[in-house]
């Protein structure tokens, strides 16, 4: 392990910004809240800030992406079609366990099942990925009912814990390793190891105390949702929540269901764009002439749940597609975060 | 050897569109071949897979295949239903699209050998157990008693009118034609597909049955076919879902733990049951 004194951090970011577009966790100066973003400015780069309100997601898999340019000629009968390939290399500094763990799952998704999704391969292909220890809860986390925080264990390049001065860097990669020796980073000691456990356990320790908002057993939720005993009367209350705005899916880590769409430009050439989407909307499995199968709303939202914890689906992804990071709950105006939902399958199970 | 070139991932194959046949009201079929020599080589399908159309400008769209896996003409047969099929409609002979697939798993074919096979149809869905029945019938002599039941709801709406007619003068094809009202001039039988189906005496052991339908028609079907002693997971149907990748990603085909994209679209009834959606 390896020591990053604390106003070298700085440094560690300009670095990156050399060969990377910086993305990471920095204050929004009009609204105040923490946002994962492109750092224009590395130096804006900010460790200590709470868990952004939106996970790294759109960094792999932008709202609004175009795929594919083509051209049709009619008259010609010439088609010209393009594959867009305009990514660039990007370094995610700062992610929170639950976000990084929330990347682990869209690579799996995308990249370890029967097709290789060769958009996403691209972003994942030229990332550099940086995590950052919860050296404490924030009040919506229950990353520790899912088993994804407070600290990474696997797929970072580097990965970040404070501990007083600075902090504590663990190499996950050769690239890792590279930038390490470049940055001329001293080693951090033989007690460097388990000081970061320490560190970790105290933060394990500490939820009960400040991560209030949230709880989730979610091996009781899963069991219930696998096996499919769940009364219909709990999808319909839990539908007569949703006001079908899908906020749940644009801040979920994990959530990667995508529409696409054929864009007509002005000079004749069609774009096709891949855009977020998300099963609440009713629109989601309409098909041409108007036949929906999954038409009442509870349909969806036992859908999504679903798609989190059955264990068809944690088998397939080697984890529940939920990583207790918090932000359904805190964006949900009709209080079904995902916490919320297993509460109440809970509650049908105990009779509480 | 593995091949390379098919499926058809990301981006679309530009295919030529040959000859335009108008099947029924609103339906087409449009013969094509792809413009590039080695993928027209390489694409081969087994039946019950789908392909996503492109229609340059309009969009992309699912579609099953009709075409036998071996000596058959490339088609598709499409119902003007929404923005890109009808956009697919105003094509002409000579006009380009584009293909991404193969997709899916498909039906049976080496596994029901020497069964007795039941093909039940309703309307277009014709058009997924065409593959299959031309398939089975290029090999006639493999297979047990072949059936074809199927029904629309006036003369004008049954599909393939001539590939029937072929079936029809091969040996050994039993086939049962309805329509929903009385007709001047129709001979055959007036009613429900599920009534005919009540009707025939079938074959029950060694069997299995090909259902594709209006979700209306393949419910009361299914419950035919096992009244007559057909097991559950001897019933095979291709689904239809809402889908924009095909390669299982953009989930808008998912019904419980299955995509159909991937897992399907050919399910036997017994799997269909324990999915949690509506046909």
């Amino acid at each position: 392990m390896y020591w990053l004194p604390g106003d070298q951090v700085k440094l560690l970011a300009r670095r990156l910004a050399e060969s990377y577009s910086v993305y990471g966790p920095r204050r929004d100066e009009i609204s105040g809240e923490v946002v994962f973003d492109r750092l224009e400015v590395p130096e804006r780069l900010d460790l200590q800030a709470a868990i952004p309100y939106n996970p790294p997601k759109h960094v792999l898999f932008p709202h609004y992406e175009e795929i594919l340019r083509y051209l049709y000629e009619r008259d010609s009968q010439k088609v010209a079609i393009e594959k867009i390939d305009k990514v660039e290399p990007k370094a995610l500094v700062g992610l929170r366990a639950c976000d990084l763990n929330g990347i682990l799952c869209l690579d799996r998704f995308f990249l370890w099942q029967e097709f290789v999704d060769e958009v996403y391969l691209e972003h994942r292909q030229k990332l550099f990925l940086i995590s950052n220890t919860c050296v404490r809860p924030f009040p919506q986390c229950f990353c520790v009912c899912t088993d994804s925080g407070p600290a990474a264990r696997e797929g970072f390049d580097l990965d970040l814990t404070f501990a007083g001065q600075g902090y504590l860097v663990q190499v996950g990669s050769r690239k890792g390793q590279k930038l390490v020796e470049e940055l001329g980073l001293q080693p951090a000691g033989p007690e460097a190891a388990s000081l970061r456990e320490k560190i970790v356990d105290e933060s394990v320790s500490s939820f009960d105390s400040f991560a209030l908002e949230n709880k989730a057993w979610v091996s009781r939720a899963t069991n219930r949702l696998t096996t499919g005993f769940i009364k219909p009367e709990v999808w319909e209350y839990i539908g007569n929540q949703c006001f079908e705005c899908g906020a749940c899916s644009f801040v979920c880590p994990t959530c990667s269901c995508f529409n696409v769409e054929e864009v007509n430009r002005v000079d004749g050439q069609t774009d096709r764009v891949r855009t977020w989407d998300s099963c609440s909307f009713e629109g989601y499995t309409k098909m041409a002439g108007d036949h929906n199968p999954r038409k009442p709303v509870e349909d969806r939202r036992n859908k999504r749940f679903f798609c989190k914890l059955s264990y068809s689906q944690s088998k397939k992804y080697l984890r529940p597609g939920c990583v207790g990071c918090g932000r359904c709950a805190r964006v949900c105006p009709g209080d079904i975060g995902l916490p919320n939902v297993v509460t109440y399958i809970r509650r049908e199970i105990t009779g509480e | 050897m593995e091949n390379k070139l098919v499926p058809i991932i990301t981006v679309p194959e530009v295919a030529t569109v040959l000859e335009i046949r108008e099947e029924i009201a609103d339906v087409r079929t449009f013969y094509f071949a792809f413009d590039r020599q080695e993928i027209e080589q390489a694409f081969k399908i087994r039946s019950g897979q789908f392909i996503m159309c492109t229609v340059f400008g309009a969009g992309e769209f699912a579609v099953s295949l009709p075409f036998s896996p071996e000596n058959d003409r490339k088609h598709i047969s499409v119902r003007k239903v929404g923005k890109v099929t009808a956009a697919l409609h105003e094509l002409q002979p000579g006009d380009k699209i584009g293909i991404r697939g193969p997709f899916g798993n498909g039906f049976p074919f080496e596994e029901i050998k020497g069964k007795n096979v039941i093909y039940v149809a309703g309307g277009i869905g014709l058009i997924p157990l065409r593959s299959s029945i031309v398939h089975v019938l290029q090999h006639r002599q493999e297979f047990g008693r072949l059936i074809l039941v199927y029904g629309a709801r006036t003369s004008r709406d049954l599909m393939y009118k001539d590939s029937i007619r072929e079936w029809q003068a091969t040996r050994d094809f039993e086939t049962y034609f309805t329509i929903d009202r009385p007709e001047p001039g129709w001979d055959g039988r007036v009613g429900f597909v599920n009534q005919l189906v009540a009707g025939l005496n079938l074959p029950s052991e060694n069997t299995v049955a090909f259902v594709c339908g209006p979700p209306v028609m393949f419910n009361a079907v299914i419950k035919e076919l096992k009244l007559k002693g057909i097991k559950e997971q001897e019933i095979y149907s291709t689904l239809e879902r809402h889908m924009k990748c095909g390669i299982g990603k953009c989930q808008h085909c998912a019904i419980g733990r299955t995509l159909v994209c991937v897992d399907g679209p050919v399910y036997t009834y017994r799997q269909i049951k324990t999915l949690g959606e509506q046909i």
